[in-house]
């Protein structure tokens, strides 16, 4: 780990919603506090219901926490941000825009010629090269995610926000996701605080994996995952991490619905 | 090629048995003032031979048109004010409610006591009855957009009248487009009722001049008939709206 | 973003050619088109409202000869397809004189409408009509049938109560409908209703097509009687006498002249039917000539005589909430100058 500076730091944080007019009032999470470094990639998992997706929207400045403060670079935040992009769960791409039109949103007050460059730099990055014109109901879903991908790091972010991106798409489409985003994350050197549920996905991507608790959440563990990428899904070192979130969570790994693959002796 | 025929004939079908019933029930009640379907279409001719039956289309079409239009024009940006603001909404709702299910009969001594004779009093029944179908549609489309999208806009720093532009008008495009169709349906619906007031020209006239003729019955039938064919025609014609690419997106059910 | 321009283009392109031809075809070789508010002032847009009924043939016949005599008439004759329409226009100030039931206008007048009844419209033109196929014959076989009248302000509803009274029955013997004349016919032919009574040429279409019997003529139960009468707008006597004065001169001319002789009825009939009725002249003929005083258009001079009996019947049908004065409701002023009025000097085939 390089000694980068804090990008992100959460001092704190506690929310509560308020029950809608029943009086009954729900506690999500409590006592949040975490650092993440510039450029470092933090998984955030934790079981379903834990507040992971609230958190990651307060930290991008959506919705606001009823206790302690969220700081970027030293200052607090009280809003979204164009220097902080948020990629949805259930996609946020405009289905009303062409793809072009999609990933250039961001960018839309620079010059045309700049645009243009930019949109077909990203376009190739991700792999849609003549699906420009296409509007995003006649691409696939990993397609739709990849635009999405784009459209956030044309805008030349220092953060980028990821709430269970790859969560609708299938096996394979995901697996290569995951590649896909390790590899433009080690080309653009992002901060990323990515949400998922899914303890592999974590264990294949993250530096450090952030383990919440059930409801009202705390942080339960921060595991390093000091694994050189690309990461092999077979050793011995990759399964030691991986059951040691399972445990972290509490809960027996062979008992966790989005492991996929047999589960491994311990 | 096998299903399109079939998308062509099997309503021809019905269409044919339903003209068969329609023929042999004039015939077998021996009714003289019900016209059978030949002596509607006859009905039709003599219109055109008269050469009031396109000078009729015109009229209805132009009072339609301009009702509607009208309506567009401030029931689509009212709809998306009244949507968006809540306070708008708690002011503006309650009173829309109220005057949503009003029928433009009942508004018939209204226009003509503000109106008068003329072509306005029409115009103004039928932009009432199409104002709320697409104010309506244009308030829950507001209320139902995706936060994702409007997250989206706010991430990138897209607000104010940008907002209004790029987002929210998009977004809620297909809903309007629902109710638009909606409305227009609504608007020809009330051209009969619209035209009873003093005017001298249109479909909604012809019934009722027919009315007035004696036993003319089959021009009201003609009348019907040209009233629901151009109806058809206006339909086909806005379902082409939902076909742009813009907005194709809010009428293909599976978009995941 | 051009895409949407073009829509716009389009949709605006298309409206600007529906409203051009629409003003070319229905507006533009009639005057009666768009001019909307109360043109009171100028006197060649004075309108004054019918429908198409024998009691209100007058008003086309004085503009039709008019228009052939000097070539164009002195008002703009108005058709209406309802009472309630026409009734609004009138109240709405665009109508400075209309055609209308005496009894609402007597309600109207009572009712604070500052309206004024000038001339009468005609005499009798109505019947009270029976399927051929029904057993009544007598006005007593009417006990408890249902009988459609054309509305509650109607003289043709008053008589049926001066019929009923004439015959020891009451309101409850009978069940009364208000229904459009035009609607009429189609209820009688399908038994819907066992009589109807409005004005002509409703009534003699059913005879014409022979499914109807006279029951009764209006003046076998009612002599000398008016189911419409003239009315303007008190403001409009005010500020334009010469024009009332010349209106009712033109009614009084044209009633006389349709009196004058059948080959003046059957002109009248063709051409009202086509150009101001829009109905089978046929019809018109028939009810003008079979027989030929089914209707009259002489005698409509005001006599408070005529009035105070519609007002005793009209008090007792509800119609009127209490007495009012003849001369609060009728302004004789204009008519009594027509005694000596001549009918127009002119045929339709010189």
């Amino acid at each position: 780990m390089t000694t980068a500076s804090i990008k992100i730091h959460l001092r704190d944080l506690g929310m509560t919603f308020d029950g809608k007019g029943n009086g009954t009032s729900i506690r999500v999470f409590e006592r949040i506090t975490l650092e993440a470094r510039e450029g470092e990639f933090v998984c955030i998992v934790g079981p379903s219901g834990c507040g992971k997706t609230t958190l990651l929207n307060i930290i991008a400045g959506f919705v606001k926490a009823t206790e302690g403060d969220v700081l970027i670079d030293g200052s607090p935040v009280h809003g979204p941000d164009r220097r902080r992009v948020f990629i949805f769960q259930e996609c946020g791409i405009f289905p009303w825009l062409t793809v072009e039109q999609n990933i250039g949103f961001g960018i839309m007050d620079r010059s045309r010629r700049e645009q243009k460059e930019h949109i077909d730099h990203y376009i190739t990055m991700v792999g849609l090269t003549g699906f420009g014109n296409a509007y995003p109901s006649e691409l696939s879903g990993g397609m739709r995610q990849r635009v999405e991908i784009a459209r956030a790091l044309v805008s030349n972010p220092d953060v980028l926000y990821m709430d269970e991106p790859f969560g609708a798409l299938d096996y394979f489409t995901r697996l290569r996701m995951r590649a896909e985003l390790i590899s433009i994350w080690e080309r653009e050197k992002k901060t990323i605080l990515f949400v998922t549920h899914d303890v592999e996905e974590a264990v294949q991507l993250a530096d450090r994996v952030v383990v919440m608790s059930r409801r009202p959440a705390t942080i339960r563990t921060v595991i390093d995952v000091r694994l050189p990428r690309p990461r092999d899904l077979d050793s011995l070192h990759y399964i030691e991490v991986r059951n040691k979130i399972f445990e972290a969570m509490g809960l027996d790994h062979s008992g966790l619905g989005v492991h996929e693959k047999s589960p491994a002796p311990l | 090629m096998k299903k399109r025929l079939e998308v062509l004939l099997l309503p021809l079908l019905v269409v044919f048995l339903f003209v068969s019933v329609w023929h042999i029930a004039v015939k077998v009640s021996g009714s003289e003032i019900f016209p059978t379907p030949v002596e509607a279409i006859a009905g039709i001719a003599e219109l055109f031979r008269y050469g009031v039956l396109f000078k009729y289309i015109v009229a209805s079409l132009f009072r339609v048109s301009i009702g509607f239009l009208l309506a567009l024009i401030i029931g689509i940006p009212a709809g998306l004010l009244i949507g968006w603001f809540s306070r708008a909404f708690y002011a503006f709702n309650p009173i829309i409610q109220v005057l949503r299910p009003i029928s433009p009969i009942a508004w018939i001594p209204v226009a003509i006591l503000w109106f008068g004779l003329s072509d306005l009093a029409p115009i103004f029944l039928i932009f009432l009855s199409s104002l709320f179908p697409i104010l309506t549609a244009t308030m829950a489309a507001v209320q139902n957009i995706q936060l994702v999208y409007l997250r989206a806009a706010s991430n990138f720093g897209v607000r104010g009248l940008a907002l209004f532009k790029k987002i929210i008008l998009p977004a809620t495009m297909p809903q309007i487009i629902t109710g638009v169709r909606l409305a227009l349906g609504v608007a020809w619906l009330v051209v009969v009722a619209a035209e009873m007031i003093a005017v001298n020209s249109g479909l909604g006239y012809l019934i009722i001049d027919a009315r007035n003729a004696g036993k003319r019955y089959d021009l009201v039938v003609a009348g019907m008939i040209l009233i629901g064919a151009i109806g058809l025609c206006l339909d086909l014609l806005i379902r082409r709206l939902q076909r742009l690419d813009e907005v194709r997106w809010g009428f293909q059910s599976m978009m995941q | 973003m051009s895409k949407q321009l073009k829509i716009f283009l389009t949709v605006i392109g298309v409206v600007a050619v529906i409203g051009i031809l629409h003003f070319w075809l229905n507006v533009g070789f009639n005057k009666s088109g768009i001019s909307n508010s109360g043109n009171v002032a100028e006197e060649a847009t004075f309108r004054v409202g019918f429908l198409p009924v024998t009691c209100h043939l007058t008003c086309p016949v004085t503009d039709w000869i008019n228009t052939n005599m000097v070539g164009h008439g002195f008002y703009e004759p108005v058709r209406f397809s309802g009472w309630p329409e026409l009734k609004e226009a009138f109240l709405s100030g665009n109508l400075p004189a209309t055609f209308m039931l005496a009894p609402m206008a007597m309600a109207l007048r009572q009712q604070g409408v500052p309206v004024k009844i000038v001339y009468l419209g005609h005499r009798d033109g109505t019947a009270l009509m029976v399927h051929k196929d029904s057993k009544i014959y007598t006005f007593k076989d009417l006990r408890g049938k249902k009988i459609a009248v054309p509305n509650r302000f109607s003289n043709q509803r008053l008589i049926i109560y001066r019929g009923l009274r004439e015959n020891e029955m009451t309101i409850n013997d009978v069940t009364l409908l208000e229904m459009p004349p035009p609607d009429m016919p189609a209820a009688l032919y399908s038994k819907s209703v066992d009589a109807i009574i409005s004005g002509e040429p409703f009534m003699g279409q059913t005879e014409m097509d022979g499914y109807g019997r006279v029951l009764y003529q209006a003046k076998q139960l009612w002599p000398n009687f008016i189911s419409c009468v003239l009315v303007v707008h008190e403001g409009v006597i005010k500020e334009h006498p010469q024009w009332v004065q010349q209106l009712v001169d033109g009614i009084a001319k044209s009633g006389k002249w349709l009196d004058a002789g059948m080959e003046h009825r059957m002109e009248a009939s063709e051409a009202v039917a086509t150009k101001y009725y829009h109905q089978d002249p046929r019809l018109l003929r028939f009810v003008l000539s079979k027989p030929p005083d089914r209707v009259t258009y002489s005698n409509l001079a005001l006599a408070k005589n005529d009035f105070e009996k519609i007002a005793d019947i009209a008090m007792e049908a509800g119609v009127l909430s209490g007495p009012i004065s003849f001369d609060e409701y009728a302004d004789t002023t204009f008519s009594s100058k027509t005694h000596d009025t001549q009918p127009y000097s002119w045929s339709p085939t010189q």
